[in-house]
């Protein structure tokens, strides 16, 4: 037994016998998947080569590839991945860096939770000028730079151009696109007659997120100061009124898909179930793909836009972002090294990642024709300058963008009043926000 | 000095202790801090501030909480007869020595052991009016498709729809373990007095397994006021806040607003209804079994 015993305890000490690893170890934080089968390190994606896992992926390879006296621990969070990241804070373990969404940013800055990047960002010549107005916008918060902006995402039409040619909504190859909601109106009837089939596509079960941010875009489109401070919200008012019920009216006359949830609404427009698809810039490699492939309903037949302005001449799109921010955590100087060493790859990889349809932020890539050699981005290019997120110092957005999605459906499905949905939203909007800490 | 047979307690204390640690440690420390923590203003990263019942009083006057106490109510109302019921009636059915029986019980258990993300997938493609295989039959009849997740007044049912498919099996076993002990010969004198299935089934089955039935409400009534995964996955609480139980209040309040002081109170909120709904079956058939 003895001898037993003796072997076992040799056998430990010498299983824990190892090289000392001289490198530097630092943990990332990632969402968008996990695509390992599918892209073998070292290796070009088997499939699916612009997807945001497969660009990442790769991404990372590279930088450990790059970097050997650094140690990447990855950590991969499904989406939206806060509740991970608060859990880790609240155990005083988070990652060193994380990837998290710009409208988030305010929640983590003001409990001193995640660090200034200003002064890091500038000795590798990284200034805030190098990045797009949305990005910028995105990630300034009281004067300084609290993350590296990764992209700027922000909902988009994507057109079934076969669809609009049979409705007679073609000029010139472009989709004619209304100016007014009673244009908007008219050519969705139009459309309907035309082809029989819902002018819009729409996710509307288990869907929060859209109709607020079509919401902010037309506030925003009809200059409404809707934050007047970063803990009021006004949303009963006479320009919100008008943009809940002209989607409601589009809702009423059945001139949008209803009764699909995301993945429904996003085969559906695969699939030639309408003419516009609401929804973000990251479906568009995949539109794109199908429009590519003979025999598919979108074959030649795709085009996407930003949305139109149909409440006066003001420019304007929400637009909210991926950003890569840093832990407020204790770390060596040589892990802060890695850690900029890892931003600054980043920040010279942009134009791999904007591959995705997300719009870049660096405003070299936004203006090279590298960029805008890519399918339909001369099209969107301009949101990376007329793109607006919310006031940098609003915090709990994702909870916001719940609060008055869930009443904005509750209007335009005729559940409640379009002026009780708003005042709901409003009221509860401002409970959240008065008591916060 | 301790008597010997205090002693003897003693050491056999010592056998429970561990799970009482444990038991300590792991739920009723949590219970307590929770219980404090409903008196103050804090968000998930401290900054606590005492506000003694103010949590309590606002969420009296919260119309999303107060909405989501009623619709817990409405689905435990709807969830519970079933899941008392139907898992009898296939325990009755099933309760014999046949292959075929077998077969069966398996198959009706199987759905237990699946996850919640499984369960809502699978039901989203059996309800979804856009294609789902409910949709698709009522197409063939000319019927246009129900609106399962987006009309207020369907989508608790709904939810208890897929709640009862997937919950069936626990009760059912449950129900055969104790149709099993029921004495044979009780039975045998029953035929041997040609007594008739129900007459057999109302004075010698159900009051051998009353027991069994209060257990099955009782514990159906704790799990089902929990409700979360089914309505967070399929419909984010939607539409109109019509299928928002407290659970995903709470977890909404919790992890996307910080707000951990109101979370708390609402979780102590969520605690009383149960320990009270609980106590009081419970009492109840004591009751009845007394009086009997």
């Amino acid at each position: 037994m003895k001898t037993l015993v003796s072997i076992l305890i040799m056998a430990l000490a010498i299983s824990a016998c190892s090289p000392k690893d001289e490198r530097t170890h630092i943990t990332v934080q990632r969402i968008f998947g996990e695509c390992r089968a599918n892209v073998p390190r070292d290796q070009a994606p088997l499939r699916n080569p612009d997807g945001e896992c497969e660009i990442l992926t790769g991404l990372i390879d590279r930088f450990e590839r790059e970097n050997p006296d650094i140690d990447l621990t990855v950590n991969i969070v499904a989406w939206p991945g806060y509740d991970q990241l608060s859990a880790q804070y609240a155990a005083g373990d988070p990652p060193d860096v994380v990837s998290i969404h710009m409208s988030s940013m305010p929640d983590y800055q003001s409990r001193g939770l995640i660090v200034p990047l200003t002064a890091e960002l500038a000795q590798d010549g990284v200034s805030a000028k190098a990045f797009t107005p949305a990005a910028r916008q995105g990630i300034t918060i009281k004067n300084e730079l609290y993350g590296l902006p990764f992209d700027n995402w922000t909902p988009l039409w994507h057109i079934n151009t076969g669809l609009f040619a049979r409705a007679g909504l073609m000029k010139d190859g472009e989709p004619i696109l209304p100016h007014t909601p009673e244009e908007l109106l008219a050519q969705a009837r139009q459309f309907k007659a035309a082809t029989g089939k819902p002018y819009f596509v729409q996710s509307m079960i288990n869907e929060r997120a859209a109709y607020t941010r079509n919401l902010y875009t037309y506030l925003m489109n009809q200059k409404a100061v809707f934050f007047e401070d970063p803990k009021h919200i006004r949303l009963n008012t006479p320009e919100a009124r008008r943009i809940v019920a002209l989607f409601k009216q589009i809702y009423d006359e059945n001139l949008t898909t209803k009764d699909q949830d995301y993945s429904s609404a996003t085969q559906g427009f695969m699939n030639g179930q309408g003419g516009v698809y609401l929804v973000g810039t990251w479906m568009i490699g995949a539109y794109e793909a199908e429009a590519n492939t003979p025999g598919q309903p979108l074959y030649k037949s795709y085009a996407v836009k930003p949305y139109p302005m149909l409440f006066g001449a003001e420019r304007a799109a929400y637009v909210d972002g991926h950003a890569w921010v840093v832990s407020n955590r204790e770390r060596s100087l040589k892990q802060d090294e890695a850690v900029r060493r890892f931003l600054k790859f980043l920040y010279d990889h942009n134009y791999d990642w904007s591959r995705t349809g997300h719009l870049p932020t660096v405003q070299a890539v936004a203006q090279s024709s590298q960029y805008l050699s890519l399918p339909h981005r001369r099209d969107i290019v301009a949101l990376s300058e007329i793109g607006r997120t919310l006031p940098s110092e609003v915090q709990r957005q994702f909870a916001i963008q719940d609060i008055i999605g869930d009443e904005l459906f509750s209007a335009i499905a005729g559940h409640k009043p379009i002026e009780q949905a708003l005042t709901d939203a409003e009221t509860r909007t401002n409970d959240l926000l008065f008591h916060l800490l | 000095m301790l008597s010997a047979k205090a002693k003897t307690q003693f050491g056999n204390f010592l056998f429970v202790a561990p799970y009482l640690f444990v038991f300590a440690w792991l739920l009723v420390w949590p219970l307590m801090s929770g219980m404090g923590l409903s008196l103050f203003k804090a968000d998930l990263f401290g900054g606590a501030t005492f506000v003694g019942f103010e949590n309590y009083a606002r969420l009296m006057s919260d119309p999303v909480f107060l909405q989501a106490v009623g619709n817990t109510f409405l689905f435990v109302l709807l969830c519970v007869p079933p899941l008392a019921i139907i898992p009898l009636l296939l325990a009755l059915l099933l309760n014999r020595s046949t292959r075929t029986a077998a077969f069966f019980r398996g198959v009706f258990f199987s759905s237990s052991v699946l996850s919640v993300t499984i369960v809502t997938l699978i039901w989203r493609m059996v309800l979804i009016p856009d294609g789902g295989f409910v949709a698709n039959i009522l197409a063939v009849f000319g019927l246009p498709p129900i609106p399962f997740f987006s009309d207020p007044g369907i989508v608790m049912g709904s939810m208890a729809i897929i709640t009862v498919w997937w919950c069936l099996g626990l009760p059912m076993m449950l129900y055969l373990s104790a149709l099993q002990q029921v004495p044979q010969d009780i039975y045998e004198a029953a035929a041997l007095d040609n007594s008739r299935w129900w007459t057999t089934l109302t004075r010698i089955t159900l009051p051998s397994i009353s027991r069994t039935v209060v257990l099955v409400v009782i514990m159906q009534c704790v799990l089902q006021f929990q409700l979360f995964g089914q309505p967070q996955l399929i419909t984010q609480g939607g539409p109109n806040g019509a299928s928002r139980p407290i659970v995903l209040f709470i977890f909404e309040v919790g992890f996307r607003r910080w707000d951990i002081g109101y979370a708390a109170a609402a979780s102590q909120i969520l605690f009383a209804i149960i320990l009270l709904v609980t106590l009081g079956q419970y009492l109840l058939s004591r009751k009845r079994t007394g009086d009997a």
